[in-house]
């Protein structure tokens, strides 16, 4: 008993927290502070006591020192720090304490704000069978400060139903001690440790989040209460899952804030009149619909003419329509509106008033609804969990599967507080629901832990940050759907002393034999794949004799994907997917038939995945990451007529979909409508919101990065046939080709990674400011319409050039990202040196700058490119003719086997790790738009950049997409927290690289 | 899956019904040119256009991509690509429309009314704001130089035969004879 008599200083440690929530620059001193004593205190002798408060840290484990928790933040902090390239300087200016390359997805979703205050955090988790594994899995990957996990219990063979974190080899161990290795490794930076004795209430002043997942409700109040009145509270979560069924209920305190309710960027207007008049009436113009609401508070700026309204202050909107509102305000001695304005809408935070345990269970107010097909199933799974802990606590054991007697006696507990109720008192109580609920009460299914483990860990994060609107206050689920249609015979449902006896409890041992003879095909091992495979193993899928999985992806691990494909660790980055992932697979279960493939399932694998290997198929899992790739393996079930289980997430929301050839539609059946574009003359010249800015980035890095590339390097291959092709072709398109290629490999090739500088640099003076330039050149600020209207008139603004210093962080990232990107493409060696931003400075003030001249003839405006050519050349054959000509020039003055190498904006990602140098790829569209954005003198402010930068990554990630789970075939649930649609596939652009 | 692709045939033959010359570029009859004559009551009367047409997998959800082959000046077209900026083949096309609609209608009302306040050509448009008549002048200059009937009405013939490499030659003199080769 080693372990017992060895304390740890947490407890003091803990003392010396910030307090919860702090907020800002202070917390992240105090934090630091907090590392150096926690290292400190770590290294201290270790006094044995026997207060009942033992805590354990994972440096109790002795025998493996490596998951010491002096591991924890101090150690890995120096560690991120020295990896962390002195480029990262050049950034926003924030304390380097969140790994952007770990943490990009989830950064790009929740902000850096909430990142801040997650890392901040410490969570207890007690109960650690399956739901208490994946909520710890969760959180560990998201990099709250510390997660403590507790148990008193030992671990059974039962248990290997649902957690992936024991083997058959930990039976009989403590659940929290033997959990905490396995956990240790997904995230070095968490703290993790452990209480193997009874909590006391005192103890839960460590934390800011504490979570249950096995405590009777007695306890709970007990606990709740205390949490409750603490100050400042301690947000309190109980959940649980028995069988088919689940339940989460949160109390985050009397006055809970939430800063952010949904996340999504304040809406705005451009304004095109406003009235001196009381109210008066704000006119928006008619581009784009307003979305604000009445009672939204906005703010005005730039507005001309009525600068009254340009005070900052907050103001109210009524009468909201699709253009226009009005304001509760006196305008009439206002000056009168001239032109110009933004109004932006002021997010207002959201005080919830939580009600304790002990009044909620009595007054539970209105349950969040996931399917409304069930809306009245809460108040009845309300009851049926209050029965349950009444059984438990009579009986001392749970309810045994098949047992009409103990059905029977769950059913009268529950009428009896029913009956005993004041509020929300049921006419008529399904007893054939309870029935099934008292069956598989017991049991803890992998897919239900899974789920919840996900719903739970988001709750966390919600109550830790602040940001999105929690769970008020009880959820309950049930997948009764998911039982066979006719009753499963009480014998079959008999333990058989395997791992799988929770599920054969369930679902029946014959069922159990169909599963582990299955063979299933899963398609792409990132995020949800791993999810998948984890699920899959665990519910001993493919773990029979004829049974068989194969799982294929042709990408490979990069470090981005470590904060969320769970199977993956930093040891693996470089090597496939498929393969890493599948022993991982196996090793949660060793009867794992599974086979690592890496071909991309595309038409051209048709060699791989023939006619017989689909005929042999059971069922088919998307684990796919963009619509094409679905599109193709949609295609191919229906063809063979496989069942198809398919799902996707966005940020915090996510989609499945069940397809059943014969029962249900397929998944190419319907189509979400095509997104909205801008049109083509706001991106180029006149952009006004973010969504052209971002979009005119992402044109532009395909141009330049990929497409021209790759235009060079079909020349290149076979110039005989692309010149031949291209005077076929004889149209504008040919003839654009051809000249950027042409560009490419001769004015502006680049041989060295100075001429790379050059060329980013003088892109850099071309967007920003010769093309600012011309535009007002043409377009006079003062220019006029026709009609003697202002041509700058709303919604067009009037852009500034930029003037490029080296001294500007943003300009001198856009210059060092864009010139490395280009030497990527020209295989040009990247020096170290660039991630100095002071020699970079010196190399980028090299490149000589000419001055800008508009161009006055219109004539040589329009046609620069081609007169620079040919005086009179008038039709593109012509023009094509001398342009191949002039290539095959460029040809020979080329080395032998010369290509470039394109790169694809989805893939940047890659770029960290090619040349280590630790700056994002997307900075490059980010800063791109940043400055994009000062080029249209827009006013949004700095956190929309990273809003940005996040859309422009596709990629957003979240708990949730930790823990997909396989609903039932009959009820393909949207599940959203906050009661929003999610389109249906909107998923589906998501995801990683 | 089928039912787009069976609109898309419609639609084609349609536009070919009402008296269109279409080329096909593949057999997909997901990409063709379409000639287009400039409306009678604007200074583009008299020229014509090929006009590259793509629909899109999506079409008719998604919107056709146009664009003008042979040069055209006008404040809504981009000179050097021929993209045209216009709402409704955009942002507000919905899949009643069909491409009918876009060489009877919208086509011919974006030559008829340019639009210089949201210009794809700045030049073009500034020029129409400050001095309609040089502007007209422009227009036309470039209707005589690119837009001739006979120029565009030549090419497709050329295009049939295109496979060999001989063709290319065919092609290159008859098309360059009139304007361009002989000139540098």
């Amino acid at each position: 008993m080693e372990m017992e008599i060895e304390l740890v200083l947490s407890s003091s440690l803990h003392y010396m927290l910030p307090r919860k929530r702090a907020v800002g620059g202070e917390a992240v001193v105090a934090e630091g502070e907090e590392d150096n004593c926690s290292a400190g205190s770590l290294k201290k002798p270790r006094i044995s006591t026997a207060t009942t408060g033992t805590t354990e840290t994972t440096g109790n484990v002795n025998s493996n020192s490596n998951s010491n928790s002096s591991i924890g933040n101090n150690n890995s902090n120096h560690s991120r720090g020295d990896a962390k390239p002195p480029i990262m300087a050049l950034g926003e200016g924030n304390p380097p304490d969140i790994d952007e390359d770990l943490h990009s997805r989830q950064l790009a979703v929740y902000g850096r704000e909430t990142m801040r205050r997650l890392f901040a955090s410490n969570v207890l988790i007690s109960g650690m069978q399956g739901l208490g594994a994946e909520i710890a899995k969760n959180l560990i990957l998201a990099g709250v400060k510390s997660v403590t996990l507790h148990d008193e219990g030992s671990v059974e063979l039962w248990d290997l139903s649902s957690n992936f974190i024991f083997t058959e080899d930990d039976v009989g161990k403590n659940r929290a001690l033997a959990s905490v290795q396995k956990l240790q490794e997904l995230n070095n930076s968490v703290v993790i440790s452990t209480l193997t004795t009874e909590l006391t209430k005192e103890q839960l002043s460590d934390f800011q989040a504490v979570v249950f997942t096995n405590i009777s409700i007695e306890k709970a109040i007990e606990f709740d209460d205390y949490c409750h009145n603490h100050q400042p509270p301690i947000s309190f979560i109980k959940s649980e899952v028995r069988g088919l069924f689940g339940s989460v209920f949160c109390d985050f305190g009397p006055e809970f804030t939430v800063f952010d309710v949904d996340g999504e960027d304040p809406h705005t207007g451009i304004i095109a009149s406003i009235s001196n008049d009381n109210p008066a009436l704000v006119a928006c113009v008619d581009d784009e619909r307003l979305e604000f609401q009445d009672g939204d508070l906005v703010v005005f700026s730039e507005v001309q003419g009525m600068t009254e309204l340009n005070d900052g202050k907050p103001r109210k909107v009524k009468n909201a329509r699709p253009y226009s509102f009005s304001l509760d305000e006196d305008t009439t001695n206002y000056g009168a509106y001239e032109k110009g304005g933004i109004v932006t809408q002021v997010k207002q935070p959201k005080v919830l008033n939580f009600k304790p345990l002990k009044e909620a269970l009595k007054d539970p107010g209105d349950f969040l609804q996931s399917d409304f097909s069930k809306f009245d199933r809460s108040p009845l799974l309300h009851l049926a969990f209050q029965a349950l802990d009444k059984f438990i606590m009579e009986l001392g054991r749970f309810p045994v599967a098949g047992s009409e007697e103990d059905a029977q006696k769950l059913i009268s507990f529950a009428c009896n507080i029913n009956d005993s109720s004041t509020v929300g008192k049921l006419e008529k109580i399904d007893q054939k629901l309870l029935h099934h609920f008292t069956f598989g009460a017991r049991a803890v299914l992998n897919p239900m832990a899974a789920m919840f483990g996900g719903v739970v860990g988001q709750e966390v994060v919600k109550a830790c940050s602040g940001k999105f609107h929690p769970l008020f206050q009880f959820f309950y689920f049930d997948s009764v759907e998911s039982l066979p249609t006719e009753p499963l015979d009480p014998s079959d449902l008999k333990p058989i002393n395997s791992r799988y006896d929770a599920q054969i409890s369930v679902f029946g041992a014959k069922l159990q034999k169909k599963l582990e003879d299955a063979k299933v095909f899963i398609v792409g091992s990132g995020a949800l794949g791993c999810e998948f495979l984890k699920n899959v193993a665990l519910m001993g899928v493919c773990c029979g004799n004829q049974g068989k999985l194969i799982i294929t992806d042709d990408d490979v691990i990069e470090k981005s994907n470590l904060s969320r494909q769970f199977l993956f660790r930093d040891w693996n980055i470089g090597q496939a997917k498929s393969t890493v992932a599948a022993s991982a697979a196996a090793s949660i279960n060793r009867r794992l038939h599974i086979e690592a493939l890496q071909n991309r399932a595309s038409p051209e694998t048709e060699n791989v995945f023939d006619d017989t290997f689909w005929e042999n198929l059971s069922v088919v899992i998307n684990a796919l990451d963009n619509v094409n790739a679905r599109l193709y393996i949609d295609q191919r079930c229906l063809y063979f007529q496989k069942p198809l289980l398919e799902s996707g997430t966005l940020g915090a929301k996510c989609n499945t979909q069940m397809v059943i050839p014969h029962l249900t539609e397929n998944y190419g059946a319907s189509r979400d409508p095509p997104e909205k574009q801008a049109p083509m003359c706001t991106v180029h010249s006149f952009p006004h919101n973010i969504d052209h800015c971002l979009t005119w980035a992402r044109s532009e890095f395909e141009g330049l990065l990929e497409k021209t590339p790759a235009e060079v390097n079909a020349f290149l291959v076979n110039p005989i046939e692309y010149a031949s092709a291209m005077k076929n072709a004889g149209d504008a398109q040919a003839r654009d080709n051809l000249e950027r290629v042409i560009e490419c490999l001769d004015k502006e090739r680049c041989e060295t990674f100075q001429d790379c500088i050059t060329w980013a640099r003088l892109k850099f003076e071309d967007y920003f400011a010769n093309r600012v330039k011309q535009l007002t050149f043409t377009f006079p600020e003062d220019a006029a319409t026709s009609n003697g209207a202002p041509f700058w008139s709303a919604p067009k603004r009037f852009p500034r050039p930029l003037q490029f210093s080296i001294d500007d962080p943003g300009q001198l990232h856009f210059v060092m990202a864009a010139s490395v990107l280009r030497a990527e493409t020209f295989g040009i060696p990247i020096p170290d040196w660039v991630k100095s931003p002071m020699k970079f400075a010196d190399a980028v003030s090299k490149v000589i700058v000419p001055d800008f001249l508009p161009k006055k003839d219109v004539k040589i405006v329009t046609d620069e490119k081609a007169t620079s050519l040919s005086t009179a050349s008038v039709d593109d054959a012509a023009v094509i003719n001398e342009l191949i000509m002039k290539l095959e020039k460029c040809q020979k003055k080329l080395p032998p086997g010369f290509r470039m190498n394109p790169i694809q904006f989805e893939k940047k990602g890659l770029l960290i790790h090619k040349n280590s140098a630790g700056w994002r790829g997307t900075d490059f569209d980010k800063l791109d738009k940043a400055n994009k954005k000062d080029f249209t003198k827009n006013t949004l402010e700095e956190e929309s950049t990273e809003a940005y930068a996040s859309r422009t990554d596709e990629n957003k990630c979240t708990l949730e997409e930790k823990s997909l789970v396989f609903r039932d075939p009959h009820s393909p649930t949207q599940l959203d927290y906050d009661g929003k649609k999610i389109p249906r596939k909107r998923g589906v652009i998501t995801q990683d690289s | 899956m089928s039912s787009p692709s069976k609109r898309r045939e419609m639609d084609l033959m349609k536009l070919m019904m009402s008296d269109y010359k279409v080329e096909m570029i593949n057999d997909g009859m997901q990409e063709f040119y379409v000639h287009f004559h400039g409306p009678s009551d604007s200074p583009y009367h008299g020229g014509v256009w090929r006009i590259r047409v793509e629909l899109p997998d999506a079409y008719p959800y998604k919107s056709p991509s146009i664009g003008f082959v042979n040069k055209i000046y006008h404040p809504n077209v981009d000179e050097m690509s021929g993209s045209v900026c216009l709402d409704v083949i955009n942002q507000t096309w919905s899949p009643m429309f069909d491409l009918v609609n876009v060489f009877e209608v919208f086509l011919p009302q974006l030559l008829l009314y340019p639009n210089p306040s949201d210009p794809l050509n700045g030049e073009a448009a500034a020029l129409m704001m400050r001095d309609r008549t040089a502007y007209e002048q422009r227009v036309k200059e470039y209707c005589e130089k690119y837009a001739k009937p006979e120029d565009v009405g030549a090419a497709p013939e050329e295009k049939s035969s295109d496979e060999e490499e001989l063709s290319e030659d065919d092609y290159d003199s008859s098309d360059e004879a009139v304007a361009g080769q002989a000139d540098p």
